[in-house]
């Protein structure tokens, strides 16, 4: 009897299949075997050494970071105190406003936990007018209720979610920038959920530094920008060339006069440590490789930076961020984008004060250390009211408004900072990891010989039909695994060697089913059909539910387990393929191709 | 080669009330066990630090042990993992820094005594203090106050002036993982040892993961449930779900009776019995179906029990064969991976076990129930 045609359309898809599957693994075959070890986590280093043929860099199967030793942390960000904070700081605003209109009788008490506001006022006409004058000022604020000459006031519910999404990426802006200055090479930081950050750190074996991360809040500064000194930097970079390797190089800076230009920050600090006059200080800008505007804003707040931007800056600090009351994005004249800001009556007391002195000069803002913009002083401002703009701005808009976005969070970092904290940390040195990776591979060729063994001996040439059908299935797990761009972490090894052991099992209940049939007095050739035909719906039952428990693993999981779940997944889907269609395809040519009247099970 | 060279005939259903009797004993033994001693909750759920040491020659435990206690280690637990040449050991602490409670108080009257605190703000949970002086103070005597606890201080920062009047410090207390570090230098001062993994997991985070994993647990359960109920008929739904339940809390024994670390890893094993221990039954379940048709005049109990009979020796390889596959990890994996496939092992064959002995005679009674009611419902 011949092979129909279905049979044939099945080999080539699986041939195929596999093909592609050992095509998808060579990424991974060579960040794991021809990179150096130093540069395993980088994709740049990965594409530059894989051949034209191979799929791009990112399709790899990296190790987690358990196998190769690492710093993983998940950050909490406290949104909830921040609101707090934020409550508690519209009530001393309130009062200063009801100061202004002469209606300090009004009582203002302030219930932070509940986001509340709460006035009571003389009589009910004192109490309308207060409300009237207080929504108009304060827009994020509501009436949550109304009792005779007194009322509450609630942040509005929309606030409260914005303000959680913001906060978050003020929380990644000054995580990024503080791992950034620890000078780690491959920092992978991702948003989790709404207000945990999770930041993981290959290769990195000190922890003690992540308390760095949320030790203090990150400090807004107002800094004067030197303007006696013009041309210090040329000058500097003239009379004492740096040394080529530090890779410093002179160019434009943000004003007219030239500055150094790096891709390493330490390179600049080092380079200008006892080179600075007294009473000055060297600050750096990061700037972010141009994104596109076709990203979200997001990434910009996690994105490293491409190149370091010097600054000579007065060592005063003229104003600190806690005198700043608002800051937002708004469209301006000739819709033009400005940052609009806001100070509190503190605040704008200084900023008259400094804006009057110092007409004509550059304003860096600084958080943390880093220059963010220096806009220049424009005129006198005595209303507590600035707006940034960029005239000379001429890229699209969509990049001109991510910038603008980008300012406004700074000054918002400043301005009301969430607090961080440390939820999960987990670090495992490099020595542990490798050996990890021994035991883990060593557990997995000792649990698949001993399967494979049984079934060769106990089906015999089924078995060994079997055996082929588990290999591919391997295949397809660290293919499908590469595909997704996951990491294999040691419960994942753990996984996949279950995964191999449950996926045999479909095999086990086709022979069960065959040698049945066969009993039953079918002929070989029936006996396969008919094993096939009945064990399919068994199998694809008990599969799905492993499935369902796979993927709940996968989406509660976190770090380790999720490569646990995430590899029981894609194995027992893979299953499905290989031990019914693969299995079926040789067996059905043993028996029908051959024209064998016994099976071998 | 077969396991049973002729087909089996063997009458489960007559051992039905000893195994049920039997399995809801251990379940119950577990539950209690469970509500009595409880679990070695592992720093992911418990909160706190762990920290793995390996030392280059051997050492006891015993001395580990008495080393953090000198050291003023809370709660702290030492445990010996993997090959004894290895000298490798866990140590678990309670907290994630060196601050607790009852040290801030005393750093908080130490400061008073040197100068006007305007506010004092502890942060346990990431071990630091916050606080504003009415006089600029000098750093160093910050840290000397801070230091009449036996907390370590890593790092005084100045915060400068505030604007509300007054100057802000912040002081930062060392890790967890640091202290276990000086208390084993000071105990074991003769020993070379070195630090290979530390975990943090903050008190709040141990809660939340702890009831993601209950959570996860119960919805896979219904879940499977759900489907098998659509897929066969509801009156399969209650023995699928007993069996789960049974083996779950079996597998939960393991951890319980052994007293081994219950982690994320222990959750993730406990899923994959759930997902596992259906498989058998769904053969078992497959069966009945088949043979339903087939024997239209056969009793429901003489079907289920055929049923059983045929699948019996598929129901015990796919069992062995997928308890092979562990075995590798068992000689091989160190610690919470040798706990993942001692667990599984001990699912795997509890889920076997259920299959035939729990969830055929609940779906039995099942059947016998329902059928009453139909009975009665139609008059």
């Amino acid at each position: 009897m011949k092979l129909g045609s279905g049979w044939w359309t099945r080999l080539v898809i699986i041939v195929l299949v596999t093909l592609f599957s050992f095509w998808f693994l060579v990424p991974t075959y060579y960040s794991l075997f021809v990179l150096e070890r130093k540069d395993r986590n980088k994709l740049e280093a990965l594409e530059k050494v894989l051949p034209w043929w191979a799929p791009p860099a990112r399709y790899r199967l990296s190790l987690g970071l358990d196998l190769q030793g690492g710093v993983y942390m998940i950050m909490r960000v406290d949104t909830q105190t921040a609101l707090m904070k934020r409550t508690d700081r519209r009530s001393v605003q309130i009062s200063t406003l009801l100061k202004e209109k002469k209606l300090e009788e009004v009582l203002v008490e302030s219930k932070p936990e509940q986001r509340q506001i709460r006035l009571t006022a003389k009589d009910t006409s004192m109490a309308a007018s207060a409300e009237k004058a207080l929504l108009a000022a304060f827009e994020d604020f509501e009436v949550a209720l109304r009792e005779g000459e007194s009322f509450t006031l609630q942040l509005k519910g929309t606030e409260a979610k914005r303000f959680e999404t913001e906060a978050l990426e003020q929380a990644l802006l000054v995580v990024r920038q503080r791992i950034d200055k620890w000078g780690v090479a491959e920092v992978d930081l991702r948003k989790l959920g709404t207000d945990s950050i999770q930041v993981s750190l290959p290769g990195h074996d000190n922890p003690e530094q992540a308390r760095d991360l949320i030790g203090k809040t990150a400090q807004l500064e107002f800094i004067l920008v030197d303007e006696e000194r013009p041309d210090f930097f040329a000058k500097l970079y003239n009379e004492n060339p740096p040394a080529p390797e530090l890779g410093i190089e002179l160019g434009p800076g943000a004003g007219m006069a030239a500055t150094l230009i790096a891709k390493e920050s330490q390179a600049i600090l080092d380079y200008v440590e006892g080179k600075i006059p007294e009473d000055r200080v060297v600050l750096l800008e990061c700037e972010v490789a141009q994104t596109g505007p076709e990203l979200p804003e997001a990434s910009k707040a996690s994105a490293s930076c491409s190149r370091y931007l010097a600054y000579l800056l007065e060592k005063t600090v003229s104003m600190t961020g806690d005198s700043l009351a608002s800051a937002d994005v708004v469209q301006g004249e000739r819709g033009r984008i400005v940052v609009s800001l806001s100070f509190d009556a503190q605040g704008t007391k200084e900023f008259a004060e400094l804006t009057t002195q110092h007409k004509g000069r550059r304003l860096a803002i600084v958080l943390d250390g880093n220059v963010y913009s220096a806009p220049v002083l424009m005129v006198a401002i005595t209303d507590g009211r600035a707006q940034i703009s960029n005239d000379r701005d001429m890229r699209p808009q969509e990049q001109q408004f991510a910038d603008a976005k980008m300012l406004a969070l700074v000054l918002k970092t400043g301005a009301m900072p969430a607090p961080v904290s440390v939820g999960e940390s987990r670090q495992v040195g490099a020595s542990l990891g490798d050996e990890l990776i021994k035991k883990g591979s060593l557990a997995a060729v000792v649990g698949l010989l001993l399967v494979v063994l049984f079934m060769a001996i106990y089906y015999k040439v089924t078995g060994l039909v079997a055996n082929v059908a588990l290999m591919l299935n391997g295949l397809l797990i660290l293919a499908g695994l590469a595909i997704f761009g996951a990491t294999l972490t040691l419960p994942g090894i753990a996984g996949f060697v279950l995964t191999l052991g449950m996926a045999v099992d479909a095999n086990v209940l086709i022979n069960e089913r065959i040698r049945e049939e066969l009993d039953g007095g079918n002929v070989a050739r029936v006996a396969v059909d008919k094993g096939y035909d009945r064990a399919f719906w068994t199998i694809f039952d008990s599969h799905i539910t492993t499935l369902f428990a796979a993927a709940i693993l996968f989406t509660t999981g976190t770090g380790p387990i999720r490569g646990f779940a995430a590899t029981l997944i894609i194995g027992m889907s893979a299953s499905l393929f290989t031990a019914i269609v693969v299995t079926r395809l040789i067996t059905t040519y043993l028996v029908h191709g051959r024209g064998a009247k016994t099976v071998s099970i | 080669m077969r396991i049973f060279k002729h087909k089996t005939n063997i009458s489960f259903l007559k051992y039905q009330r000893t195994a049920l009797f039997s399995s809801a004993l251990a379940c119950i033994a577990v539950l209690v066990g469970i509500a009595v001693f409880g679990f070695n909750f592992g720093v992911d759920f418990s909160g706190g630090t762990l920290v793995e040491v390996q030392f280059s020659e051997a050492v006891l435990d015993q001395s580990i042990r008495e080393a953090g206690t000198q050291g003023g280690l809370a709660d702290f637990q030492v445990q010996s993992i993997g090959a004894r040449e290895d000298n490798t050991f866990l140590l678990r602490v309670g907290g994630t820094t060196q601050l607790t409670d009852a040290h801030a108080k005393q750093v908080e009257a130490a400061l008073r005594q040197q100068a006007e605190v305007k506010s004092f703000y502890a942060d346990l949970g990431n071990g630091l203090i916050n606080l504003r002086t009415a006089e600029k103070i000098n750093s160093a005597a910050v840290s000397q106050a801070a230091n009449t606890s036996e907390v370590a201080v890593k790092e005084v920062r100045e915060l400068g002036e505030s604007p509300n009047g007054g100057f802000d410090y912040q002081v930062v207390f060392s890790g967890m993982a640091e202290k276990v570090q000086v208390a084993l230098r000071a105990g074991m001062a003769d020993k070379k040892f070195e630090i290979r993994r530390v975990d943090y997991v903050g008190p709040q985070v141990g809660k939340q993961l702890r009831n993601k994993g209950i959570a996860a647990l119960i919805y896979a359960t219904l879940s499977i449930i759900v489907y098998v109920a659509f897929r066969f008929d509801f009156k399969f739904g209650p023995g699928a779900l007993v069996s789960m339940v049974h083996d779950v809390l079996v597998t939960a024994g393991y951890y319980l009776v052994t007293q081994r670390e219950f982690n994320l890893t222990a959750i993730a094993a406990l899923l994959t019995v759930v997902g596992y221990s259906i498989n058998d039954t769904i053969v078992i379940y497959d069966r009945i179906r088949e043979e339903m048709v087939r024997f239209k005049g056969k009793s429901f109990a003489e079907i289920v029990n055929l049923s059983i009979n045929a699948t019996l020796s598929r129901t015990i390889l796919t069992s062995g064969v997928t308890a092979l596959s562990l075995i590798g990890l068992l000689i091989f994996g160190v610690g919470e991976i040798f706990d993942f496939a001692m667990a599984m092992l001990v699912g795997i064959f509890v889920a076997t076990y259920s299959s035939i002995f729990v969830a055929s005679p609940v779906t039995l009674w099942c059947e016998k129930y329902w059928g009453k009611d139909k009975k009665t419902a139609t008059g």
